[in-house]
């Protein structure tokens, strides 16, 4: 798994490529951290995300509750088909809003108050 | 501040080691690592086995060092370790010595009683290697799962209604149009489905991990592999069945059960297991070594003087339930499923087991029922006994409860059947089961809501079958139609089967309705079997335990063909829920306890306050008071039910109730729909208001009320 972090006009977009899983989620717990600061706005891209397992979850649902402490805005953006599937059944599909696109992820966090 | 313990004190082929922690048993994640944790009396070594995620070769043995061990318990921390892709188990060393009672034998890699997840059987029905040494693979659960603020409904037992249901026979058929069939989530699809049914409470038949290849073999009917579908034989007690889930194949299943259970709970809906604590897969002599054999054998099953398996389960074993440790494990349990899954209840296997002592022989007072009983954590939870073995110990209406568990009435059962198919001598036994069987459960603290009232359940003919067929047709199941019970108590209306006989085929739905009507109305909680509602059938099959396919599944289309069976139910269980008088936890109280001049509940026949209790008899008629509802603190209607199980139709004349009341029907059976239920507030107000013709074989209820 390869972590690309990329600022778009005071957004964070963090691409995730690969399989989040047991092997990478403790280094993507603290990189993806490092970006987490007051007020911020985070995206997941998620398009290259090939595979997301127990730990890779949770890797997401500790990064929303730390942007929600931080009293900062994620979205995620591009999930496929399968991995939205699989958080929906086990109940991770509440930590995000989920965007087909980037652009539409961005726009929404820009609205968000 | 860092903790020391965070550090390694030992090391052992490359790995960091240090003593852990005996409780709690199981594999836990700690800091930096993985705390193990297994118990045997009799063990004298035990080495931890550890595979990478399905490789059928471990990476590595650890052997627990002798400083490790605390008493009996085998302990270790293992820092560093990637859990959520290993497989853990155990090689337990120690004698071999069968008619001592032990079997250990340290070639066998054993999964550890208190897994939490197993791996092995991933996939429903996905053939596994045979030749794999390690056959359900203990794996290390994330045990955070975010409930956002879910907690057990705790929904009072007098409110409960119950409908008992299997995992894959609820949506497997391709009918369903769910997702994935078959599947914790599938449920989750479905609510929209119970909540307009109108059910409270879900009881799921098991779903800890079990080998669905158990005894697997062709039908010699179909040809078709016959399974264990059911699953009523343990693997391990403390994880989901992986197959159940639609992301079993990722090792999700913790997450997809908690996330279906918060979801049921959101929608009102309580979720009761059904589980088999009084044996395991392991059967006996013969069977297969998967743990508790290899453990520790002679703690965990109940033996003969020399060393063989007592089988008061009739599956080849019997758990040692009231062995102290043995006991322990199953509250341990408990506790897990209550507060790390928000379970609401359980139904207890077979559960008369857990009362025998460590020869077998029943106690008075089983400290495991008491532990049970008294248990905090559990303090909330349903615990509902079904009250036999199959060792012969029959205890409906003696199951010792503490005023705490319930039963699964099955005389409850039996007599609404025979009464139902027009057996004479059963008037007085009707009294009983109407009332909630007080005959049985008075003297328990608990109360009428003591009775868990069905007709219907998994173990048996499903309702339409019932009035379908006179004998079991087990054919299928490849035990030359032995298997099953005897003792059915159904009538087949006139033809064994499916029929196109108009007459035959109306009677059939008026007994079904009838038999609908009468559960709930009785004191009691009303357990329904999924599919009755739709007018489900197994075709006579009596015994679908090894049927995973058409036979078993619901056949959702069933719904547009049975609407009249559908709508009967889900109006049934509203009118239920709409009346207070019927749902009450105590007895019904001879005193007139809201001054209403009526008894809360009075007993008719054909003429008012004169019912024939005579062994010719088939009629019988009740007038429940609403003003008595809970303890005159309700304030309901006048219910009044006139059943004629007779051939003959028959007039009714009724109690008479306050003036400006008056008589309205809500059901009777003897008309076609939309006739045979009016809704509430939409009930028609009868012409004749004194007296009442039943048809043959009919059940009609009324309500008396000021006008519409």
């Amino acid at each position: 798994m390869e972590l690309k972090v990329d600022k778009k006009s005071g957004i964070t977009v963090i691409e995730i490529i690969g399989d989040l899983d047991g092997t990478s989620a403790e280094t993507a717990q603290k990189e993806i951290s490092e970006h987490i600061t007051p007020g911020c706005s985070l995206i997941f891209n998620m398009e290259k995300c090939t595979f997301i397992s127990s730990a890779g979850l949770r890797v997401l649902l500790v990064s929303a509750k730390h942007i929600k402490r931080e009293n900062g805005k994620g979205a995620l953006a591009g999930l496929s088909g399968d991995i939205k599937d699989v958080m929906e059944m086990t109940g991770f599909d509440h930590i995000f809003n989920n965007y087909d696109t980037i652009s539409k992820a961005i726009e929404a966090v820009r609205k968000e108050k | 501040m860092e903790r020391i313990d965070t550090y390694p004190t030992h090391k052992y082929k490359g790995f960091n080691l240090r003593p852990g922690r005996p409780i709690p048993f199981g594999a836990t994640i700690v800091p930096g690592g993985i705390n193990f944790s297994i118990f045997s009396s009799h063990a004298t070594g035990c080495e931890l086995v550890l595979f990478k995620k399905r490789e059928p070769k471990p990476f590595a043995t650890i052997p627990f060092p002798d400083a490790f061990r605390i008493g009996n318990v085998f302990t270790m921390i293992v820092f560093d370790l990637d859990y959520e892709n290993i497989e853990y188990g155990y090689y337990m060393d120690g004698p071999f010595d069968p008619q001592k009672g032990h079997r250990f034998d340290k070639q066998k890699v054993l999964m550890d009683p208190y897994a939490k997840v197993i791996g092995g059987r991933d996939v429903w029905g996905e053939e596994p290697d045979w030749d794999d040494i390690y056959q359900h693979r203990a794996r290390i659960v994330f045990d955070d799962f975010d409930w956002q603020g879910d907690k057990p409904l705790e929904v009072p037992m007098e409110d409960l209604i119950i409908y008992e249901m299997h995992v894959r026979g609820f949506t497997c058929h391709k009918s369903s149009g769910v997702k994935h069939p078959g599947t914790f989530a599938a449920i989750r699809e479905k609510i929209p489905y119970l909540k307009k049914l109108g059910i409270n409470c879900i009881e799921i038949m098991p779903v800890h991990e079990f080998d669905e290849f158990e005894n697997s073999r062709p039908s010699p009917v179909s040809g078709e592999k016959l399974m264990n579908y059911w699953g009523y034989s343990n693997v391990g007690f403390y994880a989901p069945k992986a197959g159940y889930a639609a992301t079993g194949r990722f090792g999700m299943q913790v997450d997809e059960l908690k996330t279906t259970i918060k979801d049921l709970h959101t929608n009102g809906i309580e979720v009761i297991l059904d589980v088999v604590f009084n044996h395991t897969a392991e059967g006996n002599e013969e069977g297969p070594y998967i743990s508790y054999k290899g453990v520790d054998n002679k703690t965990y099953y109940i033996l003969t003087h020399d060393g063989y398996y007592y089988n008061f389960s009739g599956c080849g074993n019997t758990l040692n339930c009231n062995n102290p440790i043995v006991r322990g494990m199953i509250l341990d349990c408990l506790r897990y499923w209550a507060s790390a899954y928000h379970i609401d209840g359980f139904r207890f296997d077979l559960a008369s087991i857990l009362g025998r002592d460590q020869n077998g022989a029943p106690m008075n007072s089983p400290p495991l029922i008491e532990s049970l009983a008294f248990d905090p954590i559990l303090g909330k939870c349903k615990l509902i006994a079904e009250a036999w073995d199959a060792g012969g110990l029959y205890q409906v209406g003696s199951f010792p409860g503490w005023g705490r568990w319930a039963e699964w009435n099955g005389k409850y059962r039996d007599d609404i059947r025979k009464f139902l198919k027009g057996e004479a001598g059963l008037v007085g036994a009707m009294g009983q089961r109407i009332q909630g069987s007080p005959d049985l459960y008075r003297w328990h603290e608990s109360g009428a809501c003591t009775s868990i009232n069905f007709i219907t359940c998994h173990d048996g003919f499903t309702l339409k079958d019932s009035v379908s067929y006179n004998g079991k047709h087990n054919e299928a199941n490849g035990e030359d139609n032995r298997d099953g019970n005897n003792d059915n108590d159904s009538w087949n209306c006139g033809w064994e089967g499916e029929t196109d006989d108009v007459e035959i085929n109306r009677l059939r739905r008026k007994q079904i309705k009838n038999a609908v009507s009468i559960l709930l109305v009785s004191r009691g909680v009303p357990m329904i079997l999924s599919g009755d509602e739709m007018g489900n059938t197994q075709f006579g099959n009596n015994n679908a335990y090894c049927q995973d396919n058409e036979l078993s599944w619901l056949d959702w289309d069933d719904l547009k063909k049975n609407k009249e069976i559908f709508n009967f139910v889900k109006s049934t269980i509203a009118f239920r829920k709409a009346h207070p008088v019927l749902r009450n936890k105590t007895y019904f109280q001879d005193r007139d306890s809201a001054e209403s001049g009526y008894p809360e509940i009075s007993w008719h026949g054909t003429k008012p306050w004169d019912a024939d209790w005579s062994d010719s008899s088939r009629t019988i008629a009740f007038m429940f008071c609403g003003k008595q509802a809970k303890q005159g603190k309700g304030n309901d209607d006048f219910i009044y039910t006139a059943i004629n199980m007779d051939w003959n139709m028959h007039s009714f004349e009724l109690p008479e109730i306050p003036e400006q009341l008056k008589w309205y029907i809500v059901v009777n059976t003897d008309v076609e729909p939309p006739e045979d239920i009016w809704g509430a507030g939409k009930e028609k107000e009868i012409e004749n208001q004194f007296e009442v013709s039943v048809g043959p074989r009919s059940v009609m209820i009324l309500i008396g009320k000021k006008s519409n």
